[in-house]
């Protein structure tokens, strides 16, 4: 344990309270566009993962010509990028940086080569334009304000507005054709550019250009006047109906009775029973009275005892002693007035 | 005294005119663009990428040495891009008999310099040409296909050829740029 403890203590002391720079660290990458061959941005990161100020130098050809950034991009007093212009930039030479910065008492260096026309992003096309053709055939032009058209490829972007899906496209030239549209639909086109392979290895696209459109467009009279109708006239017109509706339906009692009808109480209809016929049924259900009468039983049975015999001349039965003898009888018939179901089927069978 | 005049300027023409060829470019396209633009988009560019494709894969974790970065650069410079390419290819002739480099990198290597030379017509010193490119045109394709195609160690070789790749790449680019008005 203190063997352990004298060898972390001089690590501590020597990497002081920030981490150590070549542990925490991470080594930024140079990373350079040259912007439609006018001027190029190098960056190398931001302030949040630059852990040091780094000055940036270039050179072509001798190691001896090392020119440092004459225009550095800053964040917050942190250097992450440098600025080119033109009469800095040589294109089809070997082109190499270092970045250089001093952290902790030594010295930290990045060096990369790189070859400026692989770099290279045009400008987005302009001057869209679209061109009737026969056949229904449309032909797209465009220029491009990069310096050496004859050294671009581009891409076209287009759907109408019954399309779900971008269709995008390679071309050569300068031209497009669509072979043929429909009249009855919207089109939008992009266009977006790159140096070819001829002239260059770059991987960077333009942006895409300002969209031309043609077709039934919004800036119809016709389109105009029937986008209003939808948007407003008729939701106007269907809610003043729909108030005109309720207005009737609460004025009208018919109406709303026969749209809403009354739910069904049948609590007042009982009312004479409980209150006038005192709950009988009969009465209020106004049963003839001979009716009830044959529902009351006009006959009585007597009751019939059983009782066993005692035998002859064996044993004195048991229970003469204490006990009194256990009898079986028939249960007490019924008082009049009492409805037995059962028991007056039994007295009928 | 104008035969003193005479004899002492008199052997100065004949050396005038034998000084003055080793100057002028030996390749017959200089002013034929048009067929060169032609040729190298729908031909040479197609074996240049390829060969650019196997230079990539082979090793050159070396050459970023300090001991491999004093090779010898080849510059394109501004209004002698023929020149540049010739004598870049001509160079990349050297590469064909190294035996450190794999043989379809070294093979496919002299074909484009054979190409670059035939597209521009031009020649190269010590007849590295004629002893190396009827030999490649012939046998090119064939024999990088089924030839062995081990990996060899990254060497000064390697790396030689593989600067002398990117610079000839690069002025083919920079040269297809300027005719493509």
């Amino acid at each position: 344990m203190a063997a352990l403890a004298t060898f972390l203590v001089p690590v501590l002391l020597l990497c002081g309270p920030d981490p150590c720079p070549a542990a925490a660290h991470s080594q930024p990458e140079v990373k350079c566009v040259l912007f439609n061959e006018e001027y190029m941005n190098c960056t190398w990161g931001s302030r949040e993962t630059l852990k040091a100020n780094y000055s940036l130098y270039y050179w072509y050809r001798n190691t001896s010509n090392k020119v440092e950034c004459k225009h550095y991009w800053q964040d917050q007093d942190i250097r992450v990028g440098c600025y080119f212009n033109q009469n800095e930039i040589i294109q089809f030479q070997p082109f190499h940086v270092l970045l250089k910065a001093s952290m902790g008492g030594s010295t930290l260096e990045i060096s990369k080569r790189m070859e400026l026309q692989d770099l290279v992003k045009p400008d987005a096309p302009v001057n869209l334009t679209i061109h009737n053709m026969s056949n229904n055939q449309l032909q797209l032009t465009w220029a491009t304000t990069y310096p050496k058209a004859k050294c671009l490829e581009h891409a076209v972007k287009y759907k109408s507005n019954k399309d779900t899906d971008w269709m995008e496209i390679s071309v050569n030239g300068d031209v497009f054709s669509l072979p043929s549209v429909d009249y009855k639909k919207f089109y939008t086109f992009y266009v977006r550019s790159k140096v070819n392979k001829y002239c260059g290895r770059t991987q960077l696209w333009s942006e895409w250009s300002v969209p031309v459109v043609w077709g039934s467009n919004s800036t119809s009279k016709g389109t105009v006047h029937w986008l209003w109708i939808h948007t407003v006239l008729i939701p106007i017109a269907s809610c003043l109906i729909l108030l005109v509706l309720v207005i009737l339906l609460v004025r009208m009692e018919r109406v709303w009775v026969i749209l809403m009808p009354r739910i069904p109480n049948p609590s007042k209809n009982f009312d004479e029973l409980f209150i006038t016929h005192n709950g009988n049924f009969q009465e209020w259900a106004g049963v003839p009275k001979d009716v009830v009468e044959s529902f009351k039983p006009n006959y009585s049975e007597n009751i019939c005892y059983v009782s066993e015999l005692p035998p002859k001349d064996s044993y004195e039965p048991l229970w003469e002693s204490s006990n009194p003898p256990p009898s079986v009888m028939p249960s007490a018939s019924p008082a009049p007035g009492e409805h037995s179901p059962y028991k007056n089927s039994y007295g009928r069978v | 005294m104008f035969h003193a005049f005479f004899r002492s300027t008199l052997p100065v023409l004949p050396l005038l005119l034998v000084l003055s060829p080793v100057n002028s470019s030996s390749c017959a396209m200089e002013n034929k663009t048009t067929e060169i633009h032609v040729k190298y988009e729908n031909i040479l560019i197609h074996d240049i990428n390829e060969l650019v494709n196997i230079s990539a894969q082979n090793r050159d974790r070396c050459c970023r040495n300090k001991n491999h970065k004093n090779i010898k650069v080849f510059f394109c410079n501004d209004t002698q891009e023929i020149e540049s390419l010739q004598s870049m290819a001509c160079n990349m002739l050297r590469f064909f008999h190294k035996q450190r480099i794999s043989k379809a990198f070294r093979w496919k290597a002299a074909f484009v310099s054979c190409g670059t030379l035939q597209v521009l017509k031009c020649k190269c010193e010590g007849h590295r040409k004629e002893k190396v490119c009827p030999h490649v045109n012939v046998f090119g394709k064939e024999d990088t296909e089924t030839g062995e195609q081990s990996r060899k160690k990254c060497n000064q070789e390697v790396c030689e050829l593989k600067e002398n790749i990117s610079s000839l790449r690069s002025c083919w680019n920079k040269f297809e740029k300027i005719i493509s008005r």
